[in-house]
This record gives C-alpha cells, sequence and structure tokens, in this order.
C-alpha cells in the first residue's frame, strides 16, 4: 500500500528570458541546489524523473535522453513523464508513484525548459500541437486557442477584460517576493489594458512570458524524511486527467478535466468541501484568466459563483481567505512551462513549511493545492500537499532569499555568447487513414462530412473511424451535412502563427462553429471573413464560402472562411455518402515539415570549450571531488552533480598529444544519402583525462586509421560547431 | 511485485500503412488488447503511452493518445521512452495500491517520417555530437570500441543478423525474415564502418497495446495473464565523451534491480528466452554481456526474430518483444515456439542513448 510521500528540499534557477547555460546545466544547478537544501548527496537519490514539455522549445529530440546527466540521473533508473503544459505538477504526481509504490525511498524530481533556443520564436512551436489535417493549415497558434477559450469564459462567466486585468496585476505584484522572478512588476489593470493587443480579448501582458529554468524537488518517504530531520510537508493527494483532443466539441468556459483530477486528489488527501479545507491556491496561470477558469474547477464549482464572490471581495488576495499564486505566478515569475509548475509545487513547499520569506501567507496553513493544464485544453494534473498539523515555522535561507542568489546566468541575446545555428530537416507524409480521407473527399467537393456513431446517434465532425467516447464502437456511416452553424467562440487576431504582427490593419477572425443539425456542440475551428470584428457576435449565424471547384484540393482550406448567414431558415441538408473506397490513390497523404530552426547557445562549458578551440587549444576541467581533470569541458561533475567552473577549473591539455580511442568511416550524410568521399568521425582521448573528445579526422582515402594512433588538433580559426572540430594524423 | 499483462494486442508490422491513420491503427489493436485481456473498456483506470514528439511530428504527442484508447478524460499520462519504461511507470501506479488495470499505448508510422536519419541526429547534443553526418556514426564507432574491448569478432555479429532475420521469416507479424549468410551481412553497403546497412534493424509501422494490472484483476479477467517477477530501468552516462561505448551500462543497472526483484542469481540457468534489444546487431551482443550472459553461453534469444526481423518501432520496439515474450508464455507461438516458463524482455532507446529496461515475466506467479 502507499507509503506517505514528503518534499524535502528544494532547488531553482533564475526565471530568465535567456539564459546561457544548456538545459543540462540549467538542471544541474537546481539539483545541486535541491541536494544541499535536503542535506543529500546524488548517492542517496535512488530515482530520478524529469519533466519537460514539448522537444520544440529546446531543439533536442528526445530531450529527456539529453538532460539525465543534469539531473543526477547517470547510472540511475531514470524516467521521463510528459503531458503538456500539465506537466510540472505531473512531476511530483510521478515522483509520487515512484515512493508510494514502495520501489523507491528518495526520488529526485526536476523539471527543466529552455524557451529560448527555437527561432523565429518560440511561441511558433506551438503551430505543431494542432491537427495537421484539420487545423494547421489554419496557422492557428497557441494564442489563438486561449484567446478562443478566454472569450467563452468571459461571456458565460460575465467577467470584463478590466476585472482580468486586475487579475494579472495582482499575480505580477505577488511576484515582487519570489526571488526567481523574471518579470515581477507592480503594474496596474490599465497598464494591463493599454498593453498591445494580441489576440482579442488577449493583450500582451494578460501572458506570461517565456523563460529558460529549471526546478527540483527531492521527495522520499516518511521514515527517511523524519530521519532527516525534516519539517515534512507531506503530498496528500494527486489526480491527473486527460480530456479527448477533439477541442472543437466541447464547450472550453469549464475544465472539467481539472474538475475531475481534483475530485481524484481531494478523495485520496480526505477533502469533502474545497472552499472549507484548502487554505491557499497555485492554479497554472499561463494567462490571467485562467486563473480564475481553473480555480472555478478546483473549487468543483461550475457555477462560477463562489470564485465571482472571493475575487469581488478582495479575498483572492494575498491577505485574503482564499488567496491565489502567493508565488507571483506564471504571470509573475515566468512560464517556463514544466519549471512552472514545479515552481508551484515548491511555494506549497515553501508556505507549509514557513520559508516562504516575504510571501509567507500570515495565517495558519494546513493545505495548499496546486495545478497545472496543458495541450489543447485537455490536461488537468493537481497536487494537495499538507503539513500534517501545525505550520512548522523552519529557519531557512529561502527566507530570504534574493534574485542574485539563485544559479543561472542571463544574457540579453544568443549573440553575446558562443553559440551554435542548427535547422533541423524534418518533414513528413502523414497518412490520413479511411475516415480523413472520407472528410477531405468531401471537402473536395465542397461538403462537410460527418460519421454517425448509430449506437449513439452522435454524429462526429471530422469524420472518425470510431467513437472516442464509450467503448470505441465501430463507425461506418458517413453523411454530407450542413455547412452553417453558429459561433460558439471568436478572436480577432493581430499576430500570425510566429507571434510576428500582421500587417497593419489586417486581423485575422477565427471561430469555433458549431455546426447546424446536428450534435450540439459539434464543430470546428476555422476562419470569418465578410464581416467586421465588431460586429463578429457569439450566436451569429455563418455559412461556409468555399473556393471554387476547380481550386479545391481535398484540404481544409476548400472553405476559404465562414461569413455571416441572415436571419430566416436554411434548409438541412444531411445525407448518408458512400466514403471513399479503400485504395491506393484515395488514401493519400499529408505532408508538412516542422518550420523552426534553433541557436543553440553554448554553454558556460561549451563557451569554453569553443572559445579554446578557435584558438587551437584545449582545456580540461578539474574536478576536486574526482580527483581528475574531465574533457569535455564541464559546468558539473555528473558523478557528485558538484558545480565546476571552466574557466577557474581549467587544466591546459596538450592539443597534439591525442590519440585515437575508436572511430568509423561514414558514408551516409545526416539525411542519409550517399556521400561522395566517405567521412571519418573519431573519438580521441588524451593521457590522464576522463573522458574523449569526437571529432571528424582529416585523412585520406589511402591513410591507415587504427586504434592508439597520434592525432593532433587542427587549428581552424573560428569553431562554431562540431564539424570544425577537426584532427589530422600525426 | 504484483502486477501481471493481462493481455495484449497489436496492428501490424509492415514497411508501410497506408490505408490506416495511426489512430486506426492504435484503436485495432487497443481492441484486440481489451479483448485477450477479457476486460471491458469501462474497468481500465488509465492509460500510460509511450511517445516522442517528433515521430509523431506533432509537439505535445500525448494530445492524441486517449481518445483512441477509449481513455478520454481518464488518468493518462506519456512517457518519452521504450513501450517498457511506460510499463515500468504504469506498473509503479498499480503498485501504490490507487490503480488497478491501466492500458500501455505505442505506435510507430516510421514510414510518414521522410527523414528519419536528421530525426535521430536531432537527439544528439547539439553543442558537441551534430556531426554532417549520418547519426549512425555512433553505432559504428560503438561497433568499433565493442570489437576492440571484448572478444566477440564481426563475424559474430553477422550471425545475429542471420539468426534473427532467419527466425523472423515464421513470424507472422515480422515484415523482415529472410535468409542471409554472414558473408552477406559483411559484404553489405557500409553506413558507418565497420557497420553495414544489414546490421541495423529497418523501420517498420504498427502499434502495440497492453493491458496491465495487479495479479487479482488478473485473476480475475484474463485468459492466460504473465507475471511479472521483477522489472528494472537505467541510464547510463548521457554525456557520449564519457561513456563506455563497448558497455551498456544502462542494461546493467535494470538488470540488477530485475534480477534482484525476481529472485534470479544466474540468469543463463534460470531464464528460458531473451528478448533483447537488436537494433543493432551488436548491440544485442553487449546488452547480454550486460545481462550477465558471456558468449560461451548458448540462451535462446529473439526466437521470434527480434527488431531485426520485426522492425525498428520507435517507442514500440520494446512492445513488440514484450507481445512476443507473453505469446511464448503462453504456448501460442506457432513455428517459433520454444520452452517459456520465465523470459526476460529488454529494451533499448537506440542512439544516442544507453537507457533500458529489463522485465522478467513468469507464466504463473511463484511465490517468492
Amino acid at each position: 500500500m502507499s507509503n506517505r510521500v514528503a518534499v524535502i528540499g528544494v532547488g531553482m534557477t533564475k526565471f530568465m528570458r535567456r539564459a546561457q547555460e544548456t538545459p543540462g546545466e540549467l538542471a544541474a544547478e537546481a539539483v545541486r541546489m535541491a541536494l544541499e537544501d535536503a542535506g543529500l548527496e546524488r548517492e542517496d537519490i535512488e530515482s530520478v524523473t524529469l519533466g519537460t514539455a514539448p522537444d520544440a522549445f529546446d531543439g533536442i529530440h528526445m530531450k529527456g535522453e539529453h538532460l539525465i546527466a543534469g539531473t543526477g540521473g547517470t547510472d540511475k533508473p531514470y524516467m521521463r513523464h510528459f503531458i503538456g503544459g500539465a506537466t510540472g505538477v505531473m512531476s511530483p504526481i510521478h515522483g509520487w508513484m515512484h515512493v508510494a509504490s514502495g520501489k523507491y525511498n528518495t526520488c529526485m524530481v526536476v523539471a527543466e525548459e529552455k524557451m529560448s533556443s527555437c527561432f523565429p520564436h518560440p511561441a511558433g512551436a506551438f503551430l505543431t500541437i494542432f491537427d495537421r489535417v484539420t487545423e494547421q493549415p489554419l496557422e492557428l497558434t497557441l494564442i489563438h486557442i486561449f484567446a478562443l477559450e478566454m472569450a467563452r469564459f468571459m461571456h458565460v462567466y460575465g467577467y470584463s477584460e478590466r476585472e482580468l486585468a486586475e487579475v494579472s496585476a495582482m499575480i505580477k505584484r505577488n511576484a515582487l517576493n519570489h526571488p526567481a522572478a523574471q518579470i515581477a512588476a507592480d503594474i496596474s489593470a490599465d497598464d494591463v489594458l493599454n498593453s498591445p493587443l494580441l489576440s482579442w480579448p488577449v493583450k500582451r501582458f494578460d501572458i506570461s512570458p517565456t523563460s529558460d529554468a529549471a526546478v527540483a524537488i527531492i521527495l522520499a518517504n516518511e521514515r527517511v524524511a523524519r530521519a532527516l530531520k525534516k519539517a515534512p510537508v507531506f503530498i496528500e493527494g494527486v489526480g491527473f486527467r486527460l480530456e479527448t483532443a477533439y477541442w472543437c466539441t466541447r464547450d472550453l468556459c469549464y475544465p472539467d478535466y481539472v474538475a475531475m483530477a481534483a475530485r481524484d486528489a481531494y478523495s485520496m488527501a480526505g477533502i469533502v468541501d474545497p472552499v472549507r479545507d484548502i487554505d491557499f491556491f497555485e492554479p497554472y496561470d499561463p494567462f490571467d484568466y485562467k486563473a480564475l477558469h481553473h480555480l472555478n474547477a478546483l473549487l468543483l464549482d461550475k457555477t462560477g459563483r463562489t470564485v465571482r464572490d472571493l475575487f469581488e471581495s478582495g479575498n483572492l488576495q494575498h491577505d485574503g481567505s482564499h488567496p491565489i499564486c502567493p508565488s507571483g505566478g506564471a504571470l509573475g515569475v515566468g512560464n517556463p512551462i514544466a519549471a512552472t509548475g514545479l515552481m508551484k509545487i515548491a511555494e506549497l513547499y515553501f508556505q507549509l513549511s514557513g520559508q516562504a520569506g516575504k510571501r509567507q501567507l500570515q495565517r495558519r496553513l494546513r493545505r495548499g493545492v496546486a495545478q497545472a493544464w496543458g495541450d489543447l485544453m485537455q490536461a488537468g494534473t493537481v497536487v494537495v500537499m499538507g503539513a500534517d498539523g501545525a505550520s512548522p515555522v523552519t529557519s531557512s535561507r529561502w527566507n530570504t532569499m534574493k534574485r542574485e542568489d539563485l544559479p543561472g546566468t542571463p544574457i540579453t541575446s544568443v549573440d553575446e555568447v558562443a553559440n551554435i545555428a542548427d535547422t533541423p530537416d524534418l518533414r513528413y507524409a502523414w497518412d490520413n487513414g479511411f475516415a480523413i480521407s472520407t472528410y477531405l473527399d468531401g471537402l473536395k467537393n465542397g461538403k462537410i462530412r460527418g460519421s454517425l456513431d448509430t449506437r449513439t446517434n452522435r454524429m462526429m465532425v471530422p469524420a472518425r473511424s470510431f467513437s472516442e467516447i464509450g467503448d470505441l464502437a465501430p463507425v461506418t456511416n458517413y453523411f454530407d451535412i450542413s455547412d452553417t452553424g453558429v459561433v460558439k467562440t471568436f478572436t480577432i487576431s493581430h499576430v500570425n502563427w510566429d507571434s510576428s504582427p500582421l500587417a497593419k490593419g489586417k486581423v485575422n477572425i477565427f471561430a469555433v462553429i458549431a455546426l447546424d443539425g446536428i450534435n450540439e456542440d459539434m464543430g470546428l475551428v476555422h476562419k470569418l471573413s465578410d464581416v467586421e470584428p465588431e460586429d463578429v457576435e457569439i450566436g451569429m449565424r455563418v455559412k461556409a464560402v468555399w473556393k471554387p471547384k476547380a481550386k479545391r484540393s481535398g484540404d481544409i482550406l476548400d472553405i476559404k472562411y465562414f461569413a455571416p448567414l441572415g436571419a430566416g431558415m436554411i434548409k438541412l441538408d444531411i445525407k448518408q455518402i458512400k466514403p471513399v473506397e479503400m485504395d491506393v490513390l484515395s488514401m493519400a497523404q499529408k505532408q508538412g515539415k516542422i518550420p523552426l530552426s534553433y541557436r543553440y547557445t553554448a554553454g558556460i562549458a561549451g563557451s569554453k570549450f569553443y572559445t579554446d578551440l578557435g584558438k587551437g587549444k584545449i582545456n580540461g576541467t578539474y574536478c576536486a571531488a574526482r580527483d581528475e581533470v574531465m574533457i569535455p569541458p564541464a559546468m558539473f561533475d555528473e558523478e557528485t552533480l558538484e558545480l565546476l567552473d571552466p574557466e577557474a577549473d581549467a587544466r591546459e591539455i596538450d592539443p597534439g598529444s591525442g590519440r585515437i580511442r575508436s572511430w568509423t568511416a561514414v558514408y551516409e550524410d545526416r539525411q542519409g544519402r550517399m556521400l561522395e568521399k566517405e567521412k571519418v568521425v573519431v573519438q580521441v582521448e588524451f593521457e590522464d583525462v576522463e573522458g574523449s573528445i569526437f571529432g571528424i579526422l582529416d585523412a585520406d582515402a589511402d591513410d591507415i586509421v587504427e586504434e592508439g594512433m597520434a592525432v593532433k588538433l587542427v587549428k581552424s580559426g573560428k569553431v562554431d560547431g562540431p564539424d570544425k572540430v577537426v584532427f589530422t594524423l600525426q | 511485485m504484483g502486477v501481471a499483462v493481462l493481455g495484449m494486442g497489436i496492428c501490424g508490422f509492415t514497411p508501410t500503412s497506408t490505408g490506416l491513420s495511426y489512430r486506426e491503427m492504435i484503436a485495432k489493436a487497443a481492441k484486440m488488447a481489451y479483448r485477450d485481456a477479457g476486460v471491458t473498456i469501462d474497468l481500465v483506470d488509465g492509460a500510460v503511452s509511450a511517445e516522442e514528439d517528433f515521430p509523431s511530428g506533432y509537439s505535445i504527442a500525448d494530445e492524441y493518445v486517449p481518445d483512441q484508447l477509449g481513455m478520454v478524460r481518464k488518468p493518462v499520462y506519456t512517457i518519452p521512452g521504450d513501450f517498457m519504461h511506460a510499463v515500468a511507470s504504469a506498473a509503479m501506479q498499480i503498485e501504490t495500491g490507487r490503480f488497478d488495470i491501466l492500458v500501455i499505448e505505442s505506435y510507430s508510422k516510421a514510414s510518414n517520417v521522410l527523414t528519419k536519419d536528421e530525426m535521430t541526429r536531432f537527439a544528439f547534443d547539439p553543442v558537441y555530437n551534430r556531426f554532417g553526418v549520418s547519426p549512425h556514426w555512433l553505432a559504428g564507432l560503438e561497433l568499433n570500441s565493442f570489437l576492440g574491448e571484448s572478444e566477440y569478432t564481426i563475424e559474430e555479429v553477422a550471425e545475429v543478423v542471420v539468426s534473427n532475420r532467419g527466425a523472423a521469416i515464421s513470424n507472422i507479424a515480422s515484415p523482415y525474415g529472410d535468409n542471409f549468410t554472414i558473408d552477406d551481412i559483411l559484404d553489405a553497403r557500409p553506413v558507418a564502418l565497420p557497420l553495414t546497412e544489414l546490421m541495423m534493424a529497418g523501420h517498420a509501422d504498427g502499434a502495440v497495446i497492453a493491458v496491465v494490472g495487479s495479479d487479482e484483476a488478473a485473476r480475475k479477467y484474463a485468459r492466460k495473464p504473465a507475471y511479472f517477477a521483477g522489472i528494472g530501468w537505467g541510464s547510463g552516462n548521457s554525456i557520449l565523451e564519457r561513456r563506455d561505448n563497448s558497455f551498456s551500462a544502462g542494461t546493467a543497472i535494470a538488470a540488477r534491480r530485475a534480477y534482484e526483484e525476481a529472485g534470479v542469481v544466474s540468469s543463463s540457468d534460470e531464464i528460458d528466452a531473451f528478448f533483447v534489444s537488436d537494433l543493432y546487431a551488436h548491440r544485442q551482443l553487449m546488452h547480454l554481456e550486460a545481462l550477465g550472459i558471456h558468449g560461451t553461453q548458448k540462451p535462446v534469444v529473439n526466437p521470434n526474430g527480434g527488431a531485426l526481423g520485426g522492425g525498428d518501432l520507435f517507442e514500440a520496439t520494446g512492445g513488440a518483444r514484450l507481445y512476443e515474450a507473453l505469446n511464448q508464455l503462453r504456448g501460442e507461438s506457432g513455428p517459433c515456439q520454444t520452452a517459456a516458463e520465465r523470459v526476460l524482455v529488454h529494451a533499448w532507446r537506440g542512439i544516442p542513448t544507453d537507457s533500458c529496461v529489463v522485465a522478467i515475466l513468469d507464466n504463473e506467479r511463484r511465490s517468492s
């Protein structure tokens, strides 16, 4: 059965718009701090779990693997968990599984994000979260889906832009006392309202900033926690739920998946009435309205009445009865996706153990709840933590921690430091499969197609081969349905998918349209046009405007946009059709690519490496804990997680003293095409130095290459990537 | 340990899968798994998916997980790891006592990824390890190190291909069964010498689903469950420069835990068959070494043809081995059948990792 799981230590870097550290270096800084905070060494950590959001940000496929060394996972049981933006609160849950199962006594939980490597802008990485066939061609981005949800939320719950701006101002003000805060500010609701309008109703200051950071917490079972004489803060309840990906088929105003996850967590924690039993809240607040949107669900109140009352009476404020985001939230501290969630968990820990310094809530705290959200309005993760009775007052350095006390090296531009540019050529041709092929065939014919689950009489758009609700019932009946519908929510966008502004005066209007004559809420997302932005309303009737037949190709853009349909009756023409044939010509693919490029900082250690190489030098880093010189230079030792200084601890290595440890002759290029002339990749080691360097061996076709042969580094001016690390035979 | 595999389902495995979207493939395999496990969807408490973003082409691949499993609004998360990592995570989840039956999912649409080597290269450290050549340089260099440090010969490496692809001829789910000779393998087109094209598993499309649960759930619902006696996982150094390229530390760490839990002292004596990652032929031998099986012992390895026979299924690869192991334990492997009461399933995530999982399964629950 369950072992009680406690948080016994925390570490975190500054939250920064742009860090010099590599992802691994950020993680190491946070992990080292957490170990010191807990009074433990890496050898005491039995397992490691890492949370980090989409690989597209850091620009590393299988990013979790890359982060093993920096998280202390080397030669240990290590896993990565992932659930989009909700990852940061899934992190402690996954760690909880490690300990509550009895499998491990301790678990290092790390959340890391480096969003600044992604160009043109990290926001552009969000293009690829949308369905590639039915949504990506519209060039939606995260701001748009949030804006659509925000507009719906405002419409249903009656919040004005000003009220939500007040929430943003309040949370950002809370962040003034958080040492990691990236953009804490004492701003007013007017400042928020006057900030640039990105996609109505979303303005710049409604949104939390992208960020680079890492946070680490250490979990231990109760026995270990008490043996360490910690005032343990326990994880009392966990919950996580994932909604359907079909986000246009439900009302976005209330996140049922968060409420369900909350119920799971409360049930485990023995909470019957969250309004009564929870003392403070850290709902995920990537946008200001989200704090309230999530809070409705955390209080299990779909009417929204409780939150409305608390908001109006000022009781969501720091000194209120139900304070939210005392940390300063994503809005104030920053939003490095996964690390944000873990920062909120850390806040629960700090508050419940009396380590929150100036942020400390001045009341008896028994329980707090943190929550994160993710995906296409789908994922809800909830954790309840408790102080097991009295609020222990722990004097700790956290109470007086300032930003300059936290690790992390902010830079203004990637050009300031050694960096490596790389644009991956990632191209795809996705099989549409039977249902989508039928759907696209419909579009080519100027029709929107659905498929009918005859067991429940539920017409599904886009057409599907099975019903995702229920028992995966097979669906074989396809229909041409109405191309008219009702606007459920909309946004007026002034930005492109990559966050660049649209041409002056131009806007794109996106809307979720519930189609006529089929199930309520069964809809799709598309553009609106032939209408003035100020005339767009929730509830207005619209009809698809199609491209001419000759220009239609079987694509969602065969519908140019939806335009207002006047009042009056429409003729519903829902007709069963025969789906496409299952033959190789009908079964087409949707082609696409990842449209992102990257500039990676070389990191603290990598900067030293490349700067040295440019001078024809090689320096290792001396690690006192191991009494060894390590190459490549390192800013941390993966064995002990000691932090090192590649400059101060540098030890010069003779660039002419290398020997081949291993090598290979490569016959293909990076895209798998045969090379004209093979290239030799060589692994070079140096006497009395731990580690090696990989490089290209500049050798002639008739040179013999063998293990143990002497090689020397070729000095070659500016070295801006691994291909320029070149050796020759002596 | 009190966790079992109740049942499994697959869809595949084939070099292309044009007529099915990934959703349709997964739904098909899921229905097979639920039927095999003897459960209805409402009995399943949640799902764990083994996926990475870039193979699917989506950012946040977990968005697209619940629907085709029938797991909408249930507790679902993703492990960016091999299928067996997801199994290990689900096992912990069940052992908290809060979850009883879980479904594990993974799939490959490798045929939809037009630039697979680019994607693999994209997993390498951008500061130190992304050369302008095929990422298989690491496998070639690793093979070179392995041959230098061990007593294995290149012929023995080639023999792995001959054996596995030969066995796969009788495996109806495997696309790459064929009759090769050692010379065929050695003379094949070079990729990253000494690595040749035929020493690498070709890619395939497919979906793999497992329903796992407590022993009690297995006894109640499953027609022929298999019982986990031990599960371990581990990762060797992610800093390639400081890794011993001739030894799979990840496998050794995973095996130590799995053997401890299962009470295994001498794996070659106590385990009937080994389902070991052979994404590259030499890796099968490296993994066996790290599992404590040395060259002189002749265990039954990959009797159904491994990945060399069944295809590189991205994160689903370990799931294909688990499926084979389950069939073997049930006596349902047809011409590939070997004696199997206790088997070992091993997974490795492929280059540039040394992240591995080891699970030991029995055809009945043994008292410890």
